[in-house]
Parts: structure tokens; sequence; C-alpha cells
């Protein structure tokens, strides 16, 4: 009796043991870069921390989005002209970044995203960047504010 | 005055907090504490941490080897204990060979654990709290509780596995609970923030999507809900009426350090209610499944 007790603990260990190990693995991280404001400075080092941050990963690693709301969507707004924000936006998407633009914003602020928006289409477009953020973290995506 | 400054070492306000001394000792304690203003505030900042780190590390995994408890003899466990860590070894390399060849995203990814998720976040709150006034001896804690949080919050590409709180399996059609904490000052900004959470209440009730969203003030942010300084009591009000899943929560202690150091009775619009600490709330929250933003 107490061997076959014995016998069921040593096989529950085990097999505790391998799904502890498989936890561990990893699975591609998720994040979300969350931008509401529009200071160029601030922009421009807050798509820098996704560019490290993809680096110190690995590109096929992790799942990044930008989600912009509010002044945040100016970024897009400063890259249409803005040449050296441009090549940074670019070089995200070539990592797989996606950006995505808040509806509620383009409409409050009356923007055109196929005029005033660098390479915005209408996939990008999320009904609100504020419910989208949460949206995401429900799905698992880890909250970043640059 | 000696006396004193043995009486409340660091040693004994932490044994204080962890409700660790007798009981007559703990009510004199009580007594100096409330009539000392720079000792109040430290014992303070040192529950809050207590509660935070509770918050962060709850239920620690029972030890498996409990379950062996049965077998009494020295032998017997020696054996069973060699036994059971050849097999935990065993499974343990297993367990990361299978896993190693699917390197493809599979859709059920590897929850997020509350306490990593809330790891990650504290570092986002940081320049908050470097900014709330405090003793230096507090300080120095707070500050490495925060580097503590944030190692594995920088670059860790591994979750940390705590099977006991994993909570990320949201039932469809669930209530979405999203906290939103407010950590501007300007009117600008304010209004704009405002903006952002009528929308995300709109958005919800138009796609008939239930959900309780949650703003935290503090700091400066509860200038926003007080009677004498609210630049949009009107609004406010006006978002309270037209959405019941809203509510506005004022930290206590920031209503506390304003009461105490600037001798200001604050109070609140209607409707706003308090939460003892609005760095714990979110914290809570978190623990909760609420997703978190700052606006």
């Amino acid at each position: 009796m107490r061997k076959l007790l014995t016998l069921t603990i040593l096989a529950v260990l085990t097999v505790l043991g391998s799904g502890c190990a498989s936890m561990m693995g990893q699975d591609k991280q998720k994040v979300v870069y969350h931008i509401n404001y529009n200071d160029e400075k601030q922009l421009s080092s807050a798509l820098g921390n996704v560019k490290n941050h993809i680096s110190a990963i690995g590109q096929d690693k992790i799942d990044v989005k930008v989600v912009m709301h509010g002044n945040g969507v100016d970024l897009l707004k400063i890259a249409n002209t803005d040449l050296n924000m441009q090549q940074k936006v670019i070089g995200l998407k070539k990592d797989g970044v996606a950006f995505q633009v808040c509806n509620n914003t383009l409409v409050n602020k009356k923007i055109d995203y196929k005029n005033d928006l660098f390479d915005v289409s209408k996939t990008d477009i999320v009904p609100s960047g504020v419910a989208e953020v949460a949206n995401l973290q429900q799905k698992g995506y880890v909250y970043i504010k640059p | 005055m000696n006396n004193k400054e043995i009486k409340f070492s660091d040693e004994f306000l932490n044994a204080f907090v962890d409700n660790q001394i007798a009981a007559e000792e703990k009510s004199s304690a009580y007594s100096e504490i409330s009539q000392d203003e720079s000792l109040n505030r430290q014992v303070c900042e040192l529950r809050k941490l207590h509660d935070l780190v509770q918050l962060a590390y709850r239920d620690p995994p029972a030890p498996p080897a409990r379950a062996g408890a049965s077998l009494n003899s020295h032998q017997a466990r020696l054996r069973f204990g060699v036994a059971a860590s050849v097999l935990l070894t065993l499974g343990i390399v297993l367990g990361s060979q299978i896993r190693m060849p699917s390197t493809s995203p599979s859709a059920t990814a590897a929850p997020d654990t509350a306490a990593q998720h809330v790891a990650k976040n504290i570092s986002l709150i940081k320049p908050f709290q470097a900014k709330a006034a405090a003793p230096a001896d507090g300080k120095v804690r707070v500050a490495s509780l925060q580097s503590m949080a944030v190692i594995p919050a920088t670059e860790a590409p591994e979750p940390v596995p705590e099977p006991a709180i994993v909570q990320n399996e949201v039932p469809h059609n669930a209530t979405t609970k999203v906290l939103v904490h407010l950590a501007r000052d300007d009117a600008d900004q304010l209004s704009q923030a405002l903006d952002d959470i009528e929308g995300l209440l709109k958005h919800y009730s138009k796609a008939r999507q239930s959900a309780r969203v949650e703003v935290v003030v503090n700091g400066k942010g509860l200038e926003l809900v007080r009677t004498d300084t609210s630049l949009f009591a009107a609004r406010i009000q006006r978002l309270q009426r037209e959405y019941d899943n809203l509510t506005f929560a004022a930290c206590q202690n920031t209503i506390d350090r304003l009461a105490r150091e600037q001798g200001i009775v604050v109070r609140l619009l209607p409707g706003v209610i308090t939460i003892d600490s609005g760095m714990a709330e979110i914290m809570r929250r978190q623990n909760q499944g609420w997703a978190y933003l700052q606006v």
C-alpha cells in the first residue's frame, strides 16, 4: 500500500517537473507600447526603446504593437515630413512592429489618415486606442509606457 | 530619548508592520507613533511596501514534498528524496526537450503571471514614487524594492513560473475592467485625459461590451476631484451621471499628506470614493486581472 502511494507521488512529481520545464520555455513575448504624447524628443526615444527591446529579445521572439491616440498620433504626422522619424518607423515595421491608430482621435482632430499620416492603411486603425490597449492586455500583452 | 531611539529601530518597525510584537508593546507603540510625524510616515511607507510585496508574491506554492509525510522511517524518507529529485530532474529535462522544437508561436501562449505583470509595470510607477515625499530612510527601501522588481522587468525573456496566481484566461464576453491612472496635472493634459476616458466609455457602450472603468487619482492628479481646485467638476459629474460603470477613486495617502503638510482639508466632488493608496490600488487591480493604463 505504502509502495503504491510512493509510486503515485513520484509519478505526480515527474509530471509536475515536466510541466514546470515547459512553462519556462518561451513563446513570443507580447508587448504593447502606449503613446499619447507628441513631444518629438520623447517620441524619438520611445521608438528607440522599441528598437532596443526587439534587438534584445530577437525579432522572431517578440510581437510588438505600438498604439497611438490623442497627441500620440502626431508621431505619424511627424514621420510624414521628418525623414529621421520616417526611417525609424520604416525600420520598426520591417521588424514586424504594428502601428495602430485610434479612430476616435482621427475623428476628433479631423485627421485624414491617407494624407496627414505616414503609411497608414485601413487595417491599422482601431476604433478606440485606449480600449485597444486594455484589450491587448487581456490577451496577454505586457503594457509599457515609454 | 535614547530609549525611544532603540525602541523604534528599523528592526522594531519592521516587526511592528509584520505584526510580530506583543500586544501591549504594540499598543504603546501605536500611541507614540501616532504622535510622531516622521515615524508615522515611516511606518506608513513600510506598511505600503509590505502590502505591495504581499500582493506581488501571494500564495507561494506549497512544497510538494509534504505529500510524503506519511513515510516515517528515516531511510525510507532518504530513499524517497533521492528518487524524487532524480525523477524531478528527469521531468524537467523531458519537459524542456518536448518544448524546444515548437518555436512557432502557438495560439495558447504561456500566460503572463500576475506577479510578472506587476513587476513589469512597477518600473512605470517609479518616477511617480520618486516624487512622493518620504523620509530618507523610507526612500531607500522603496528604491530597493523597485530595483528588485525592475531586474526581471528590463529584459527577462522568460516568464517567472508562478502557477499559483495564473489568471489570464479571460472568458469570452466577460466584463472588461480597466484602471486608468491619471498622472498628469496641467489643465490641457487633464482635459485630454478626460477625452480619453469618455471615448473609452463610449466605445464600450456602443459595442455593448460590459465594462468597468476606475480612474485612480493621486499626487497632483488629486486636484481634478477636489471641490476647490477642479477645473472640470461639471464634466466629471456629467460623466458620472451618464456612465454608472465609471468610478473616480482618490488616494487617501495624498489626502492625508495635504492635511499634514499644507493644512488643506480636502473635500472631494460628490461620488468620488477614496482608496487607501493609489499605488496599492494599481497593484491590487492588476492582480485581479484589470488592464492598466496611464493617461
